[in-house]
């Protein structure tokens, strides 16, 4: 193994170990112990989409502007050296694949699809222009966190199934999958995050760089060519994900990776016709009113849409939400879900408060604190909770089912809600009454109410109501602090 | 000589031909042995994962009886003032004749407080920590071999622990701390109303169980004390418990034989039990009860709180089932120091 090949692997190695590795420490324990979410805080995709969609530069994102300048200097590193999708793309290539050397040098050239993701970017900024971040859908960063931290980790550690969790960790093995096919086929033909990265890297200062009396026109560097970009021919920057394979494979030594001061007079352009671009925006711009018109928490409130605690109004949270679930993987309860269907087609993959998975601890605050996008702001916990003198953080209020509740309908005792509600004074209290059952026999009970200012609508209540599959209490997210036309209560 | 040609004369293809007859190289052979173990690794893994999940069974291990035989003063429910928990604590096991007199060297001891909630000290939802931490101390003292300090929290176990200062406390004093993710949920026979409820693994391993709840003021059974405090160790489905529990937790008491009981009411809780949080509530008592006498404990425990024995209707219960005691006047009280 050559020198360069090793320092490549180990460099990916570390990077997938740290991915991996914050996401198990965010599941473990205290956020505030790792930058949990350093990845995605450099992540220029998301900073593009919410620099368009919110209309001002986000500053938590500053380091994916640092990765942008980055890859006008040396290309599309990020992809060959670092992008955690990538390796185990690259792996699984690797693993799942023994092709021949005619079989590579086919799979590796370049092919009109390769240019699919740059018809994808301009369709989600298209759509992020009008309002919606969906680049998380695809981004391999989000990807990746949501497939293994709500699909994988609780499929693995036998914690209760997550259906979105389950269809997020899908399409990351259908990922992996396809690189049985072609090797980083995801990389090559869907990635938003390396088209925003191509765009730039066609102007990459370092390059690869060939020889052309030293080479024999062998085509061995194409073997094991990560990006599919033609070392040999016509070289595409903005394609060359910088693993530096040809440089190994090249017999005669004739390529290399350096600073290329001369650049070519027109930069190789992706092969994307120009028509194909701008209809592909366009579609976003058209896909951006269909979106809404699905439904979601936009226009109405959600009885459902029960957001974590500190997550910004509706219109804002789809500006910066990237689906990437660090808040549920990090909630201590499990109660943060990527939604199904309650935000609309829209808010599919955004984080939920699942009240039956989880209640929402009262004095917890970790969901703010690892959200890389500020779509859930950070709270401290005297804030949250309403210790510092002002109303708490509240996500929703909770409501009694007297049809359900035991004794209110079925004359049985139970307090389980009251003992359970954190605030002080709690808001839900009971008052005893005597009754007589049936039969005759007197039955002394304490029926439940529910104090709608005091409710926080943390909803350990339904988490914890003995009445099985559907709780004889639950939240709504009615009171909710970010929205201050979804209210109730006068003068609250 | 064609590409394809070459290729099979290399042999990097994987599979190479020699005069007809198919080879398999070093490779390919590799590539599809290691294929083949995945695939059986991947079934293996499966078939334990869903064997894993078998539910419980009727043969399920019953639940230990932890009581030792006590005469004499260790038969007796003894209880201690003062400002020093951790004081209160070691006059208590001595007058019942040292720890030495339950705990055998190398026994596994369990001790079970009550680390129910995201609460202070202060607050005297959860027990003190200086009383688990004492107990830790007397137990390895005593030539215990492992002493595990483990409950099953209403809140995030990884906050309760943290903020009651019991993990601190119990690690320092050397105990292994479980919280319910570290604990194994597993089944066990229990008659009665909690039957087909799981426990925690460490529970039905133990050679010796301690009990050390917090008396403190509860919504429903007016108290929660040392029976009540066995709804910690229990899984899934135990907040049905609550529908009778006058009834449910003598049940328990009869289930759960601690070899000792250990009531901490340093704090104690009056109004908005179990889990308070208003310092209004809150109440110095400074004083510490231990005995083999659960039901004993308990009465102890009910007048702490202002409560007579026959306020509370699981101590009544729990006599009549002969689990103990309930006369306060047998508790041997210490006085202050």
């Amino acid at each position: 193994m050559s020198g360069t090949r090793l320092i490549r692997i180990l460099w990916q190695g570390t990077f997938l170990v740290l991915f991996l590795g914050l996401l198990a420490a965010l599941a473990a324990g205290d956020p505030r112990a790792f930058r949990s979410g350093i990845f995605h805080e450099a992540d220029p995709l998301s900073a593009s989409s919410l620099a368009v969609a919110d209309g001002g530069f986000p500053v938590a994102l500053l380091l994916g502007a640092a990765l942008l300048l980055l890859t006008l200097v040396f290309g599309r590193f990020f992809c060959g050296w670092i992008c955690p999708l990538g390796t185990l793309q690259q792996l699984s290539s690797w693993l799942l694949t023994p092709r021949s050397r005619r079989e590579s040098l086919e799979v590796n050239r370049l092919r009109p699809w390769h240019a699919w993701k740059y018809a994808l970017l301009a369709f989600l900024l298209a759509l992020a222009l009008l309002g919606s971040t969906q680049t998380g859908l695809l981004d391999p960063l989000s990807l990746a966190a949501r497939g293994l931290a709500s699909g994988v980790w609780p499929a693995l550690f036998r914690r209760p199934a997550v259906p979105g969790g389950i269809l997020a960790a899908l399409l990351l093995l259908a990922v992996l999958l396809a690189s049985r096919w072609v090797p980083r086929f995801f990389c090559r033909a869907l990635c938003p995050l390396g088209a925003l990265l191509g765009v730039f890297g066609r102007f990459a200062l370092f390059r690869i760089d060939r020889g052309k009396i030293t080479c024999t026109d062998c085509r061995l560097c194409t073997f094991a060519c990560q990006g599919g970009d033609e070392p040999l021919g016509t070289h595409r920057p903005g394609e060359c994900m910088v693993c530096l394979a040809c440089l190994d494979s090249c017999p005669e030594h004739a390529l290399r990776y350096r600073f290329v001061a001369a650049q070519p007079a027109r930069p190789a352009r992706p092969d994307l016709g120009r028509r194909v671009l701008v209809g592909s925006a366009l579609l976003g711009v058209a896909a951006g009113p269909l979106l809404r018109a699905s439904g979601g928490g936009r226009e109405e409130a959600h009885p459902r849409l029960v957001r974590p605690p500190g997550a910004v109004g509706e219109d804002e949270f789809l500006d910066r939400c990237v689906k990437c679930l660090l808040c549920g993987a990090t909630c201590p309860t499990g109660a943060i879900q990527p939604a199904l269907a309650v935000a609309g087609v829209e808010g599919f993959w955004t984080p939920v408060v699942v009240p039956r998975r989880g209640g929402c601890e009262f004095a917890c605050t970790r969901c703010g604190e690892v959200c890389p996008t500020g779509a859930i702001l950070p709270l401290t916990a005297a804030r949250k909770t309403g210790y510092d003198g002002a109303p708490p953080v509240r996500i929703g209020t909770a409501f009694l089912d007297r049809g359900r509740c035991l004794p209110w309908a079925n004359q049985i005792p139970c307090i389980v809600c009251e003992e359970m509600c954190p605030t002080d004074p709690k808001a839900i209290t009971v008052a005893a009454v005597e009754e007589r059952r049936a039969d005759g026999t007197a039955v002394r009970l304490q029926q439940p109410r529910v104090e709608p200012v005091r409710c926080v609508g943390c909803g350990i209540c339904e988490n914890r109501c003995p009445v099985g599959e559907e709780a004889a209490i639950r939240v709504s997210s009615v009171g909710e602090t970010r929205n201050p036309l979804n209210r109730m209560v006068l003068g609250s | 000589m064609s590409g394809r040609d070459r290729d099979r004369a290399t042999g990097a293809g994987g599979v190479a031909e020699t005069g007809g007859e198919p080879r398999i190289g070093r490779r390919e052979a590799a590539l599809r042995i290691s294929q083949a173990a995945l695939a059986g690794a991947a079934v293996a893994g499966g078939a334990a994962f869903f064997a894993g999940r078998a539910t419980a069974s009727a043969d399920a291990p019953a639940v230990p009886d932890w009581r030792v035989q006590a005469a004499g003063p260790a038969a007796r429910v003894h209880a201690a003032r003062g400002d020093d928990p951790a004081r209160n604590v070691r006059r208590v096991l001595a007058a019942l004749g040292g720890m030495e007199a339950f705990v055998r060297k190398g026994d596994l001891v369990l001790v079970k407080p009550n680390v129910g909630w995201d609460r202070l000290p202060e607050q005297a939802a959860n027990t003190d920590p200086q009383v688990v931490a004492e107990i830790v101390r007397a137990c390895r003292a005593a030539g215990a071999g492992k002493v595990v300090v483990a409950d099953l929290s209403c809140n995030d176990p990884q906050r309760c622990f943290a903020r009651s200062g019991i993990r601190a406390a119990a690690e320092e004093a050397g105990a292994e701390v479980l919280d319910a993710r570290q604990l194994r949920m597993v089944p066990a026979s229990i008659p009665g109303s909690a039957a087909g409820l799981e426990v925690f693994e460490p529970l039905l391993r133990a050679a010796r169980v301690i009990n050390v709840p917090v008396a403190k003021h509860h919504g429903l059974s007016r108290a929660t004390l040392g029976m009540k405090n066995w709804f910690g160790v229990l899984g899934k489905g135990r907040s049905r418990l609550h529908q009778d529990i006058d009834r449910t937790v003598a049940e328990l008491g009869a289930v759960f034989r601690p070899t000792l009981t250990v009531i901490d009411a340093t704090r104690v809780l009056l109004g908005n039990g179990p889990q308070g949080g208003s310092l209004d509530d809150v109440r110095a008592v400074g004083a510490v009860c231990a005995g083999v006498d659960p039901v004993l404990c308990e009465a102890w425990g009910a007048a702490q709180l202002s409560l007579r024995p026959s306020d509370l209707g699981f101590i009544g219960e729990a006599e009549r089932r002969g689990l103990g005691k309930s006369d306060v006047a047998l508790v041997r009280e210490l006085g202050k120091a």
